[in-house]
């Protein structure tokens, strides 16, 4: 093989080595295989279909320019960028002809392995064609602006790359971690989640499309412009409408995700060759020593300082990602905080402004915490632990709540801001993001008490989705109770953040909203505490489950 | 006299209409190393559970060198380190990971938490696990990680269930050293089994329990007065231990 010849005879090792060794194996998967030789034509067929007509289309969207220009190519773009990210990951998989674990007893240096592994992968029908369809905006940009092809054509390149370097770390890194017992806890939520996420998003697309509502595109083009994902493709329309600041920030953005897709890729791919040479105990492999508070602490909570507090915060962190029940949970709660609002917007009453932006986030936010309600049987007789050590209830309580609120609130808070801007609500935001910090408060407070009040086991089960027959359903009833009076308790603030506009009354809401989440958390915890400190053994007893 | 480590005073449990444990008095002396016996079902882990805080008794008291876990369990709690069994622990930690927590629980410092932890992972040949999750781990390697848990804030008195069940032999010669040097040091044991052997060969003291009550209680010579301890447990918990004329056909 071409690398290996090349080590052998002492030549060094160059980039050009991996493509000839890629085009090889290519050829000689073909040899003597007739059904593979009409599919891999087919395959031309295919790629040059789509070249030409991606063609067409990014010529047509560079000539046409102006605002129907922008909102095709970003879409466009974003699609294409978004294909190369899926595809491969819910159909065809990765094209894996060259296996980096291969190249792990060979004598290659790093840096000019990865750059052969890059310019191999670029090899191939899917990206050739791209690179001719993203050659219509450098073509299209010069017949209409002339030089301004320049940034087109350095767009296009940056885009080529996210799409080649995006697909390549998506795929080694999804490839990697199936091999844990975690993730394969994971796979099946995934799954769920594609499936359950599928519908609110061909509902979203459809109404776009039926109200045939340039303005509604355009925005959402304009958000998609600042992402990776269609950043590249429109800066050239900035160029030539003059805005070379705007067209530089685009080409940053985009030159930035590249690197970062670099470095996790080569992370991924480093990690599969060990993952070889290592052999099967790869995922067990002790590796340098760990300092273990530091290692129970997840990166983003290093800022904290240990003590009983933080780490309490810190295990909740871990068991919210690690316990299968819980993320199954955070998932659902994550979901639908993310559609409700949006189907609230754009739904129904979206003839005459839709439902209030405050008001279509106020569900969500009272349903954020309601995953802490029956807390305790999540952990089950873990929280023997607890008692044996005597944490005090409130603060574990509170520790418990805050990690929620952590992870929580800045979904919620994106969320808001996304659905602020895409359905034109801006200025309802700050009301908005006030009765969502007050919500989750309130549902957390809430269902602190719901969780020392009603608590009940959950049958011990690697299943996240069994529930034990029984008393469960009735138990559950209390936590709806509880998100109940949570309503009840936000429904005056809500009141006035629908009942008022301008921005004083929206930072007013937000002010109060603080004080209102932030009042009924610490009232919550304070009350629930009490009870947790009095009636532990019990709670104990209550989540064990019967054998 | 010396001070007792452990002092149960006419403990009751019942659940529904079964009465668990019915009034169990027991003197656990500092520096004993002391075996709970009882066949299944005598009421052992319900009166360890209650001892330590875990199970609210129907009547009487407990305390820890002085300590009524009941109605001071901050102090009575910080002196003491138990190992329950058929408890969860929070396993989808790595043994680090879980050492890590439990001592900032226990409101330690990093640094001693931090060459404690590393120490009892080497010791008991968990080091190796490295980021294996302790729900990954074999019923031996937990109950070890469990012991660790107990140990790590160097408690004045441990209380162990079960710590002998499914742990291979070369385990369970590295636990009792474990445990016969923490004895050596001033600590105090007190452990439940139902492997006589494991009894005998490690404890000073000796109580045997069956259907909620103290049956026999004292020093392991007292107890045994020269007979074999498997005899003495069989006479005073009743029960046969040889057929008669059934199962011929066999």
């Amino acid at each position: 093989m071409a690398v290996a010849e090349a080590t052998a005879t002492g030549q060094r090792v160059k980039t050009v080595h991996f493509v000839r060794l890629k085009l090889r194996l290519m050829r000689n998967g073909l040899r003597g295989q007739p059904w593979r030789i009409a599919l891999f034509i087919s395959g031309v067929v295919v790629g040059v279909g789509a070249a030409v007509g991606g063609f067409g289309l990014f010529t047509a969207a560079a000539v046409t320019g102006g605002r129907t220009g922008l909102v095709m190519t970003g879409f466009a773009g974003a699609g294409l960028t978004l294909s190369w990210l899926l595809m491969p990951l819910l159909f065809f998989g990765v094209d894996e002809t060259i296996d980096p674990a291969r190249f792990a007893l060979l004598p290659v240096r790093r840096g000019v392995l990865l750059r052969g592994m890059l310019a191999a992968a670029g090899v191939g029908i899917p990206s050739l064609a791209t690179a001719v369809a993203l050659l219509g905006s450098v073509v299209g940009t010069a017949v209409r602006h002339g030089p301004v092809a320049g940034v087109a054509l350095v767009g296009a390149v940056l885009a080529l790359l996210t799409c080649v370097v995006g697909s390549r770390a998506l795929t080694s890194a999804f490839a990697s971690m199936l091999r844990s017992r975690r993730v394969r806890d994971l796979a099946a939520i995934l799954l769920a989640v594609l499936a359950s996420s599928i519908a609110p998003l061909q509902f979203a697309v459809s109404s776009l499309i039926s109200h045939g509502d340039l303005d509604r595109a355009a925005r959402i083009a304009g958000v998609l412009a600042w992402t990776p994902l269609g950043a590249p493709y429109v800066a050239a329309a900035d160029a030539a409408d003059g805005r070379w600041g705007t067209a530089l920030v685009r080409l940053a953005i985009a030159a930035g995700s590249v690197g970062a897709l670099l470095v996790w890729w080569f992370g991924t791919l480093e990690s599969a060759m060990i993952g070889v040479a290592a052999g099967a105990r790869s995922t067990n492999r002790s590796g340098p020593p760990v300092r273990a508070v530091v290692a129970l602490f997840p990166a983003l909570l290093r800022v904290l300082r240990p003590g009983r507090f933080s780490g309490l915060v810190a295990r909740e962190w871990r068991y919210w990602w690690r316990d299968p029940r819980r993320r199954a949970n955070l998932f659902s709660v994550t979901i639908a905080g993310a559609v409700l609002p949006a189907v609230l917007r754009v739904g129904p009453a979206a003839e005459h402004g839709g439902t209030p932006l405050p008001l279509a986030v106020a569900f969500s936010a009272l349903m954020a915490a309601l995953v802490l309600a029956n807390q305790f049987g999540l952990d089950g007789t873990a929280y023997a632990l607890h008692l044996l050590v005597g944490v005090p209830g409130r603060v574990e309580l509170r520790a418990r709540a805050l990690g929620l609120v952590l992870l929580m609130v800045p979904i919620q808070v994106l969320v808001t801001v996304a659905v602020a801007v895409l359905t034109g609500a801006a200025a309802q935001l700050p009301a908005a993001l006030g009765v969502v910090v007050a919500g989750v408060g309130l549902s957390a407070g809430a269902s602190a008490l719901a969780s020392v009040l009603a608590p009940y086991p959950f049958p011990e089960s690697t299943n996240p989705f069994a529930v034990s027959g029984g008393t469960g359903g009735l138990r559950g009833l209390l936590a709806l109770a509880g998100s109940l009076s949570a309503a009840a308790v936000l429904a005056p603030l809500l009141l006035f953040a629908v009942l008022t506009d301008g921005p004083v009354a929206g930072v007013v809401v937000l002010l109060a909203g603080l004080v209102w989440g932030g009042a009924g958390l610490v009232i919550g915890t304070h009350v629930a505490g009490d009870i947790l400190d009095r009636r532990g053994p019990e709670i104990l007893a209550a989540v064990t489950p019967r054998r | 006299m010396t001070e007792s480590a452990l002092v149960l005073r006419g403990l009751v449990k019942r659940f529904d209409r079964v009465t668990a444990v019915a009034g169990v008095d027991l003197d656990v002396p500092t520096g004993s190393f002391y075996g709970l016996l009882g066949p299944n079902g005598a009421g052992k882990t319900t009166t360890l559970s209650m001892a330590v805080g875990l199970l609210r008794p129907d009547a009487g008291k407990a305390w820890v060198l002085g300590h009524d876990v009941w109605s001071d369990p901050v102090v009575a709690k910080g002196l003491l380190g138990a190992l329950p069994d058929s408890v969860r622990m929070f396993d989808r930690l790595t043994g680090g990971e879980l050492l890590a927590y439990v001592g900032l629980l226990r409101g330690m410092e990093t640094g001693v938490i931090e060459t404690r932890t590393a120490e009892l992972l080497d010791v008991l040949g968990l080091a190796d696990a490295g980021r294996t999750l302790v729900v990954d781990y074999s019923a031996g390697m937990k109950k070890k990680i469990g012991l660790a848990c107990a140990l790590l804030h160097a408690p004045r008195l441990l209380v162990l269930d079960e710590p002998f069940e499914a742990v291979d032999p070369v385990s369970a010669a590295l636990i009792r050293d474990i445990l016969n040097r923490y004895v050596a040091g001033g600590g105090t044991v007190i452990f439940s089994s139902h492997v006589m052997e494991v009894v005998e060969r490690l404890c000073s003291h000796v109580a045997i329990l069956a259907g909620g009550e103290i049956r026999t209680v004292g020093t392991l010579e007292e107890v045994r007065q020269g007979r074999p301890l498997e005899d003495v447990f069989v006479s005073v918990v009743g029960g046969r231990v040889a057929t008669g004329a059934e199962l011929s056909w066999l």
